[in-house]
Order: C-alpha cells, then sequence, then structure tokens
C-alpha cells in the first residue's frame, strides 16, 4: 500500500514559537500542522500517515503531560515530543517514563528537534506497519472455520498432529488436512511463521 | 171438720169482664198512686203526713178493689162467701203495703236499700193480701196452693213493686210530660200487679171439701161487688182530683213565693245601695278628721325634727316652751327647762356673757348671737351659737322671744385644725388688715426668727428685715396696699442664728363682694438656698459657654427633628457657613452637606433617632472640598442630640498611605521569592529566545536547500529579530516588577518616612518583640526623593534587622534608628542587636541574589543599594558598639 507522507503536529500556545516550528520543520521537507490547544488537536482529523506530536509541557488549563496522558488512555499511540520553557528534572522523568521520545528546553538546539522527530515518525512507522500487519492476521484468523480456530493454538504449542487429534477428539488425517487449511488460510509457509504469526495475534499458548 | 171428699179440683172461671174492670181498677190505682207520690214528696211538715195518710188510704182501696174484683171474677161451680174480717185484714194489709211505698218514694233519697226493703215489703204486702183475700174465701172446698206458682206470683209481685218504686221516684217532680207518662206507668203497673194477682189465683186449686164455717162471713151480691168499684172508683177519683188541686194549689203558692221574692230581692238591693252612700260619706268625713289631725302631727314634727333646738319664752327672759331637740339633747323636761331653768345647762364661763347679751337684746328689741357652750344630756358640753330673735305685734311691742341653738362644736374643731395647719405648715405664713397692719404670724415665722409675736404685729416685724433691703420692700408693700394688687418683694431676713438669709416676701388680697380688701394673706419663704444655686448654674453657664466658643471641635445642637439648633464657631469654621447664614439664606444646609441624596437620608436619619455612639463620614464643605468627619453623638433628655466632631482628612490619609505601603510591602515580599522569580523570568525569556533559535536554525536550512529559499529565510529572520525585541521588552517588565514605576522625586521629611516605615514594620517589630528606639534630629534639611523607594530601602534594612535579631534569647532585641545631618544631607542608621555580619561573607553582602537566608531573596541590598545609588547616596554597613550591625545609607537633600 501507497504509504502517505509523513506529518508533525505542534501544539504550543505560543504563536511566535509555532510558527518558528513551522517555518523550521518545513524547512527539511516535512508535513506540519498547528494546533494552540488540546482541544483543537483532539478533535482534529488525523490523517493515516506516520505522525508525531511536538508539545509544549506549559498549556493554559490542561498541561502537556495531562494531554500525554489521555492520548495514552485513549489509546492514541501518537509518539511525542516535548519543548518546555523550564528545565524541570522531575518533569522530564515522568514525561519519559509516560512513553516520550524526547524532552527538550528552550531554547532548544535545532538539529535535536529534527533528530527526535526522525526517531518519532520512524517508531511510528513501525508501529503502524506492525498495527497493519496485526490487523492483517486477524482477518485470516476470522476466515477460519471453528475448527481450524481450535487447532491452531494447539499446533502452535508445538503438539504434534497425533496429540492434536487426541485433544480435539479427531483423527490425525482430520487435523492434517485442518493444520494444511489453516496455514495457507494465514498465508504461513513454515510452523515457525505461523508461530511468529500467532505471537503477534496473541493466540494463547503461543509462548509456550 | 173438713173432709176431702174427692181429689179433683174445682174448676172456675174467669168473667172477663170483671177481669178487665179489674184491670182498670189496678191502672187507676196506679196512677193515683204515682199522683199522690207527688204530693207526698212536695208536702212538708204535718200536711205530709196527711198526704201519706190519704194516699195510702186511697191506694190500698184501689189495689184492694181491684185484688177483690179479681177475684169476685172468679166463678166457682160452688158458692163462695167471705170472711169479713179477713177482708178487712187484706184491707188494712194493702193499705200498710201503699204507705210503704208511698213513704219510700216520697223521701229525698231512695237508695238500693231503701228501693229493695220497698220492693219486699210493698211486693210481699201485695201478695199477702191476696192471699189473705183468698184465705177470706168461704166455700165447700180445701185450697191448695201450687208451691211453685205462688213462688211466682210472689217475684212477680215483688218485681212490679220494685218496678213501681222506680217508676215513681223518678215522676215525683211536676213537668209538662209527667201527666201522660204517669199514665203510661200507671197502665204497666196496672198490669202487673194484675198478673201477679191472677198468678196467684192460678197458684190456688180448689178441692171440694166440706161446707165451710159460714161465720162472719159474707156473700157478694152483684150489687156489693159494683158497690166494692164505685166507692173505689169515687175514692180514687177523690184522690186524683184532691191531687190535682192540691198541685194547683201547690204551683200557685209557689208563683206567691217566687213573686215574693223577688219583691223582697228588689227591696233589699235598694235599701243597699242606700247603705253604701251612707258608708262613703261617713268614710269621707272620717278621712277628713284624720287629715286635719295628720297635720296637726306633722307640724309638731316638724318643730320637733329641725335641726335646731328651740325654745321660746315671754318677754321677761325667762322660757315656756323647748322643742324634742332641744330637750332631747339637754336631758330637760318641758317642766325642769321652765322659767330660768334652761340657763342651767350653759357653761358657766359662757352664762354671764350670755345673759348680758340677751338683757341688751331686750333692751334694744334686737335679735342677739353668742357662742356658747352648752351642756348636753351626756354631761359633755359642746360649743353652740346661741341665738334669738323677737316677735313684735302690729305696734311693735315685743310679745314673745324665739331663740335657737345651733351646734358649731365641728366649726370650732375645723378651726382648731386650721389653725393646726397653719402653724405645722413648712412656710412662714402671716395675714394683715387691710390697712397694712400685720395682724397674725404663724409658728413658723417665730421658730425662724427666734422672736415671739408681739415683736412682729403691727409695723414691728420691719426689725428683722435687712437695713439695705428695707426700704423696698416697705415700698413695694405700701404700693400694694393702696392698689390692692398682690405683693412680691425680695429681702434678706435675719435668721434665729442671726445669719442673713433672702427670702422671697409674697401677699394676695381677700376681698368681699363688694371688691374691697378685707384681708391681705401671705408667705414668706428661704430662697437663700435657691440663690446660691441659681449663681452656680449661672457660673456653670459661663463656663460650658466659653467652652463652646473655644474648643478646637465642632459642636451642633440638633433638635427632635434633626434639624441644625446651635453651632459652635468651630464648627462654622470648618463647614464654611455660620448659623446666621444659613438661617438668612434658607439653605437646606443637609443638601449643601451631603450632596449624595442617599448619603443625605442617612444623616438625616441619624441626626432625628440616633441614640449615640461615634461615627465617620464625609462632608462637602462650603468651597467644595469634601473632608472626613469623625463625630460622637449624644442624646440628651429632652431628645434632642448634640454631635462633636472632627476633621479627620488629615488622618484619613495618613492611613491611606500607611494602607498602600503595606501593600507595597506584601507586593514586594510576594514577588520576592527567587524561586518565582526565576520562574517567571525563565519563562518570560525562554519564549522568545527559543523562537529567535528556532527562526535562526530555520533560515539557515532554507538558505543551504538546493535551491535556496530566499523567501522562507527571509520570513524567519525577520521572525527572529522580533522575537529578540520581544525578549528584551520582558526583561525591562521584569525589572519594571520589582520597581514601582519611575522614580517620583519629592522633598521629603527623613523622620516622617522613618516613622512611617517603623509603623508599617509595627507587627513584625512587636510580633518579635523587638524595643524600638529613635533617635531623630529634629531640625534636618528636606531630602529630594522617591518616597515609596526610599521606605522600600529602609523597611528592608529594619526587616532584615529583625531577622538577624530572631536568634538572640539572651539579650533584649534593639533597634535603633537615628537619623542626623550629613554633610550632603541626611543620614540614616539602622543599629540592630543582632549577631553581626561574618566577616567572611562581608564582601558578598550587596550582591545580588546572595543571601545568608534560607527562605532570602538576596535582593534587598543590592536593590537598595541600586536605589540610594539612583538617588545619590551611599548605602554600607559598620559594625555595632557592642552587638549587631549599623546599616547606614545617605539621602542628599533638596536644594
Amino acid at each position: 500500500m501507497a504509504e502517505q507522507p509523513p506529518i508533525v503536529f505542534v501544539l504550543d500556545d505560543d504563536a511566535s514559537i509555532r510558527d518558528a516550528l513551522r517555518s523550521l520543520i518545513r524547512s527539511v521537507g516535512l508535513r506540519v500542522e498547528l494546533f494552540a490547544s488540546p482541544r483543537e488537536f483532539l478533535e482534529a482529523k488525523r490523517p493515516d500517515a506516520p505522525s508525531c506530536l511536538v508539545l509544549d509541557v506549559r498549556l493554559p488549563g490542561e498541561s502537556g503531560l495531562d494531554l500525554q496522558r489521555e492520548l495514552a488512555e485513549a489509546d492514541i499511540q501518537i509518539p511525542i515530543i516535548f519543548i518546555t520553557g523550564h528545565g524541570d528534572i522531575p518533569m522530564s522523568v515522568r514525561a519519559m517514563k509516560a512513553g516520550a521520545v524526547e524532552f527538550l528546553t528552550k531554547p532548544f538546539r535545532d538539529q535535536d528537534l529534527l533528530d527526535g522527530i526522525q526517531v518519532a515518525l520512524e517508531r511510528d512507522r513501525v508501529r503502524r506497519k506492525h498495527q497493519a500487519e496485526t490487523a492483517m492476521l486477524r482477518e485470516r484468523l476470522e476466515s477460519l472455520t471453528p475448527r481450524e480456530r481450535e487447532v491452531l493454538p494447539l499446533v502452535v504449542s508445538g503438539l504434534l498432529n497425533k496429540q492434536v487429534a487426541a485433544e480435539i477428539g479427531t483423527t490425525e488425517a482430520t487435523v492434517k488436512v485442518h493444520r494444511s487449511q489453516l496455514m495457507k488460510k494465514m498465508g504461513a509457509d513454515s510452523l515457525p511463521e505461523l508461530v511468529r504469526m500467532a505471537e503477534k495475534i496473541g493466540i494463547p499458548g503461543s509462548n509456550r | 171438720m173438713i173432709s176431702i171428699s174427692a181429689n179433683t179440683a174445682l174448676v172456675g172461671s174467669y168473667n172477663y169482664g170483671e177481669v178487665a174492670r179489674s184491670v182498670l181498677i189496678a191502672v187507676a190505682a196506679s196512677y193515683a198512686g204515682l199522683d199522690l207520690a207527688g204530693r207526698v214528696t212536695a208536702a212538708r211538715g204535718p200536711v205530709r203526713l196527711a198526704w201519706l195518710s190519704g194516699g195510702a188510704f186511697a191506694m190500698g182501696i184501689g189495689i184492694w178493689a181491684m185484688q177483690f174484683k179479681g177475684m169476685l171474677a172468679f166463678g166457682l161451680p160452688v158458692p163462695v162467701a167471705y170472711h169479713l174480717p179477713t177482708v178487712l185484714a187484706s184491707l188494712v194489709v194493702a193499705i200498710f203495703a201503699s204507705a210503704v211505698a208511698l213513704y219510700i218514694v216520697s223521701r229525698q233519697k231512695m237508695g238500693p236499700v231503701e228501693v229493695l226493703t220497698g220492693s219486699v215489703s210493698m211486693g210481699g204486702g201485695i201478695a199477702g193480701m191476696h192471699y189473705l183475700g183468698i184465705a177470706a174465701m168461704r166455700l165447700p172446698a180445701v185450697t191448695r196452693f201450687s208451691p211453685l206458682l205462688v213462688t211466682i206470683s210472689f217475684l212477680l209481685a215483688i218485681l212490679f213493686s220494685f218496678i213501681a218504686l222506680l217508676i215513681a221516684f223518678g215522676l215525683r217532680e211536676e213537668t209538662r210530660w209527667t201527666g201522660p207518662r204517669r199514665l203510661g206507668s200507671a197502665i204497666v203497673m196496672g198490669v202487673g200487679f194484675s198478673a201477679a194477682h191472677y198468678t196467684g189465683m192460678a197458684a190456688a186449686s180448689f178441692l171440694p171439701a166440706s161446707p165451710p164455717s159460714l161465720s162472719h162471713a159474707v156473700s157478694i151480691s152483684p150489687l156489693g161487688s159494683y158497690g166494692v168499684v164505685i166507692v173505689t172508683v169515687i175514692v180514687l177519683m177523690a184522690a186524683i182530683v184532691t191531687s190535682s188541686v192540691d198541685r194547683r194549689a201547690r204551683a200557685e203558692i209557689q208563683r206567691l213565693n217566687q213573686d215574693l221574692e223577688r219583691r223582697v230581692a228588689e227591696r233589699t238591693l235598694q235599701l243597699e245601695t242606700v247603705n253604701q252612700s251612707l258608708r262613703k260619706e261617713i268614710a269621707e268625713r272620717e278621712r277628713a278628721e284624720d287629715a286635719v289631725r295628720r297635720s296637726e302631727d306633722q307640724l309638731r314634727l316638724v318643730i320637733d325634727t329641725i335641726p335646731q333646738q328651740i325654745m321660746s319664752g315671754p318677754n321677761d327672759g325667762t322660757v315656756d316652751f323647748a322643742n324634742a331637740q332641744w330637750r332631747s339633747y339637754t336631758g330637760l323636761s318641758q317642766e325642769e327647762l321652765q322659767g330660768k331653768g334652761w340657763q342651767r345647762i350653759v357653761h358657766p364661763d359662757d352664762r354671764e356673757p350670755l345673759l348680758k347679751a340677751v338683757e341688751e337684746s331686750r333692751a334694744q328689741g334686737k335679735p342677739y348671737e353668742q357662742e356658747v357652750r352648752r351642756r348636753g344630756a351626756d354631761g359633755q358640753y359642746r360649743w353652740f351659737l346661741a341665738r334669738g330673735v323677737p316677735l313684735k305685734d302690729s305696734e311693735g311691742r315685743i310679745v314673745r322671744w324665739y331663740g335657737s341653738n345651733t351646734d358649731i362644736q365641728d366649726r370650732k374643731e375645723t378651726e382648731n385644725r386650721i389653725r393646726l395647719v397653719i402653724d405645722t405648715a413648712p412656710a412662714m405664713l402671716h395675714s394683715a388688715r387691710p390697712d397694712g397692719y400685720l395682724d397674725f404670724f404663724n409658728r413658723r415665722w417665730l421658730e425662724y426668727l427666734g422672736v415671739s409675736l408681739d415683736d412682729l404685729l403691727g409695723w414691728r416685724w420691719t426689725g428683722v428685715i435687712h437695713p439695705d433691703d428695707l426700704a423696698q420692700l416697705v415700698d413695694k408693700w405700701q404700693t400694694s396696699l393702696a392698689t390692692g394688687r398682690p405683693f412680691e418683694a425680695e429681702a434678706r431676713l435675719r435668721r434665729a442664728d442671726g445669719e442673713y438669709r433672702l427670702t422671697l416676701h409674697r401677699k394676695v388680697p381677700l376681698r368681699d363682694e363688694a371688691g374691697n380688701v378685707v384681708k391681705w394673706y401671705g408667705s414668706v419663704i428661704d430662697i437663700e438656698d435657691r440663690k446660691r444655686a441659681e449663681d452656680e448654674l449661672k457660673r456653670q453657664k459661663e463656663v460650658f459657654q466659653k467652652i463652646f466658643e473655644n474648643i478646637p471641635a465642632m459642636i451642633a445642637f440638633f433638635g427632635p427633628d434633626g434639624d441644625i439648633e446651635l453651632v459652635n464657631p468651630e464648627w462654622e469654621r470648618t463647614i464654611g457657613w455660620t448659623l446666621q447664614e444659613i438661617r438668612e439664606r434658607n439653605l437646606d444646609i443637609f443638601a449643601e452637606l451631603y450632596p449624595d441624596p442617599q448619603y443625605r437620608q442617612i444623616a438625616r436619619d441619624y441626626a432625628v433617632s440616633s441614640t449615640g455612639g461615634r461615627t465617620e463620614f464625609k462632608v462637602r464643605v462650603r468651597d467644595g472640598r469634601v473632608i472626613d468627619m469623625a463625630a460622637n453623638v449624644v442624646q440628651l433628655s429632652d431628645g434632642s442630640r448634640l454631635g462633636i466632631g472632627r476633621d479627620i482628612t488629615q488622618r484619613k490619609r495618613t492611613e491611606a498611605a500607611l494602607r498602600e505601603a503595606q501593600e507595597n510591602l506584601a507586593r514586594v515580599t510576594r514577588v520576592a521569592t527567587l524561586g518565582e522569580l526565576a520562574a517567571a523570568i525563565a519563562h518570560e525569556v525562554n519564549q522568545p529566545l527559543a523562537a529567535v533559535v528556532t527562526n535562526g536554525s530555520a533560515s539557515l536550512r532554507w538558505l543551504s536547500g538546493q535551491p535556496p529559499n530566499l523567501e522562507e529565510a527571509r520570513q524567519a529572520i525577520e521572525r527572529t529579530v522580533r522575537e529578540a525585541n520581544r525578549a528584551s521588552d520582558v526583561i525591562g517588565r521584569i525589572r519594571a516588577l520589582l520597581q514601582k514605576g519611575p522614580p517620583q522625586m519629592d522633598r521629603l521629611d527623613v523622620n516622617a518616612v522613618i516613622g512611617e516605615v517603623l509603623t508599617l514594620a509595627g507587627n513584625e517589630l512587636q510580633r518579635d518583640g523587638v524595643v524600638v528606639q529613635t533617635d531623630l534630629a529634629p531640625d534636618l534639611p528636606k531630602v529630594l526623593g522617591d518616597r515609596i523607594q526610599l521606605q522600600q530601602v529602609l523597611l528592608n534594612l529594619i526587616l532584615n534587622a529583625i531577622e538577624a535579631m530572631s536568634t538572640i534569647t539572651d539579650r533584649p532585641r534593639e533597634l535603633l534608628v537615628r537619623s542626623s545631618k550629613d554633610p550632603d544631607g541626611v543620614l540614616i542608621q539602622v543599629h540592630d542587636s543582632g549577631a553581626g555580619v561574618d566577616p567572611g561573607q562581608a564582601g558578598h553582602i550587596f550582591e545580588p541574589f546572595f543571601t545568608t537566608k534560607p527562605q532570602g531573596i538576596g535582593m534587598g541590598l543590592s536593590v537598595g543599594r541600586s536605589i540610594v545609588e539612583a538617588h545619590g547616596g551611599r548605602l554600607w554597613f559598620t559594625r555595632g558598639s557592642s552587638h549587631g550591625v549599623v546599616f547606614q545609607f545617605t539621602v542628599p537633600k533638596a536644594d
């Protein structure tokens, strides 16, 4: 699938910072979108592209850290780069522990910011890919018959066909058939591949 | 000897003509009987007996005749003779029975007993008569009786007798219907008795027997039978006729009687009337006599009841009459008082004067009047007013004296009581004659003056008046005497103890009906104390007046309705109007003082209704300034109010300045935490800096692009410049935060500034137990400086001093602030008794952010130095003489 070009979101209440950042980020050829408040950001429709968020900690009303928590609770996994006017160590530690990519204090070096953005975008790219894969595997899982779905975890846990058959009360031959069917449906060429797939989508027993 | 030859009864037969005649006779006899019953009833006395006998006789014959006829009607085949004695006996029985009947029915009452006995005897009699009649028969036969029929015949006889009695009793009265009724009844009775008879006849049966004895027996020839009938009829007729004659006669007699009675009644009525009028006359005459008697009694009563004791007598001084009052009071009887006896009851002491007066009156022919004591019946003397008037004849000669005695004991007692009152009253009372002669002084006079009555009477009283006051007193008294107007004067009187006391003399006239003065009554009261009190009051008034006019406070009096009634000069000076001006111009002073209507209303309400208290308010004075006033309002007992106030505008200003300084202090304290300051600076400055850096970097990148984007780069550089300027503004603002505006230079009194700062720090000083001493030079020159800033510097030094001494516990915490002249201006020193400055740190003290305090700013001294140096002065410190530090700074004087 064609990937959309990445985009950087900038959220700062200071207009001059916003403008400066926009110029800087565009100067390295990235798309950028500006927001003045968390509300604005949350209400905006996020495009389907790798993205990251450059977020000021000190915002009127809801702080940047609060927004970080909110996003995490809403399972919006957008990587965040904090910028702040203070150099508060406890704050930075909290931010990093909560999953921020970077914590920069103003005035920061332009390169530090751009590097952070790259890392963030890459992380987001990887996550997206991972998500896409998982989604695809789930689709494939859906296409399995109940019986095949029964067989899958048993096969993935390393049981022999014979054992599987005994487990579910059928013949080895039937098991064999199920196994080949499900492998085909899942698109796995080998058992290890199937196991990796199972891991990805969280089939129980796949980590045995 | 009688022998019975056969047992068949003889058969008799009845001659029905005879039977009928017997019945008729029966009826006639019955009628007669009824009629006669009436007569017997109506008759009285011996006449009654005559009627009874005659009646019985007639009726008896009648009945017997019937019976006899009846027997004669019965023919037997044998000859029948009748024993004459027996026949006569039967006649007697019949007469007897009739008598009984007549007797019974003629009585007033006929009760059951009488009826029964009557019926039985009568019936029995009739039946007896019958059987006697049969027994009189002499015939050759034996008579046998059927017991049954005998009984029946008796019963019938009794029954019809009963009926007969009842009817006869009922028909005694002579009424219109009596005749026919009697007739009807007679028929019934006649038939009845006949029935009884024939029943009796039937009861007898004759059995042939030997011929009887005919001694004394007669046979009845038809003539005899007719004879009986005729005689009977005649008798009955006679009875009836006589009966009717008698009845008529009776009726006539009755009528005559009634007539007589009527006449008698009339006569009686006439006599009654005459009698009544006679009685009335007599009653009237008696009434008249009564009236005369009563008035005589009344007169006597009047004479005796008049509440006066009256006596009278001839013109020789004796007395021959005294009324009941007189007598009952004195207890003397009419006899005892005769002549001169009446004099006995007069009090010995009063007797002579009385008799003298009487003698004089007699001589002159005029009435006398004398107060005397007279002894009453109880032995007690009472005061009386004895009066006597002569009665003169047409020629003027005295014929009689009439005297009265009026009890005046009560009046005398009242007089005594009044005298007692006059003497007891706590006033000096006196009276004077119309000529000015003082004729009475009550006891108070004598006690007060310590003199006797003689010393005062007439005109001698002038001796107790103070010489200097005498003239005007006498003058006024003379005037009053002349004009009759009430008298009033003040004069000093010499009291018993010798002291002269001021007294008020008053007299009023008593006039008679003609308007002439008959007497003067007056009083004198000691008014010395009152005068002294008045003098004291006058003095107090003067004092108050002086205060009122000179006090450096505003005084205003408000009436109960809130209007200003009186103000003092200070009030007028402060407000700008005088009360006179307000009145002349008819100013609404409240409107002038309080331009705001609501405020005015409050002020007015307060003036009207306040019960007291302290209040502060604003007032607009005449020249338009608004001043602050503090006033006390006091309510007076008469409802008006008194307000005392002061202009406190200056004080308020001072208070406002103090408040402002305190606010500044607070603000400075607020801003001065390094953390906050730092954070403020950091944030404020970092924002524009970050923008500068970012925009700069961006423009570099734009320029190194292939190709370089000059437009973007240019815009970024523009933003850079803008942001850098913004950063500079921020710095400026921060500085402004620490410094309150640009320094405001003024000519200041350093001592005043010191005083203000000490007030500002008052709380802290007190809380830490710091003893403050000041040594302020009196004649310092004015300096040129910003009051707030200088206060800041000094405050900082004092707070530092307090802080430095806060650890000191073994010696008093003393702070000394000194001001003195300096060659350039003024030197201010702040000396504490703290631990002093560590020599190692001495050099750093004035550096910014240097502090030894854990919460310290480190700004105070550095800022302080910069302020002082900005003023052209110097700030340094030296060590204290015994303890602590002396911070000193100079401020150049204003030129």
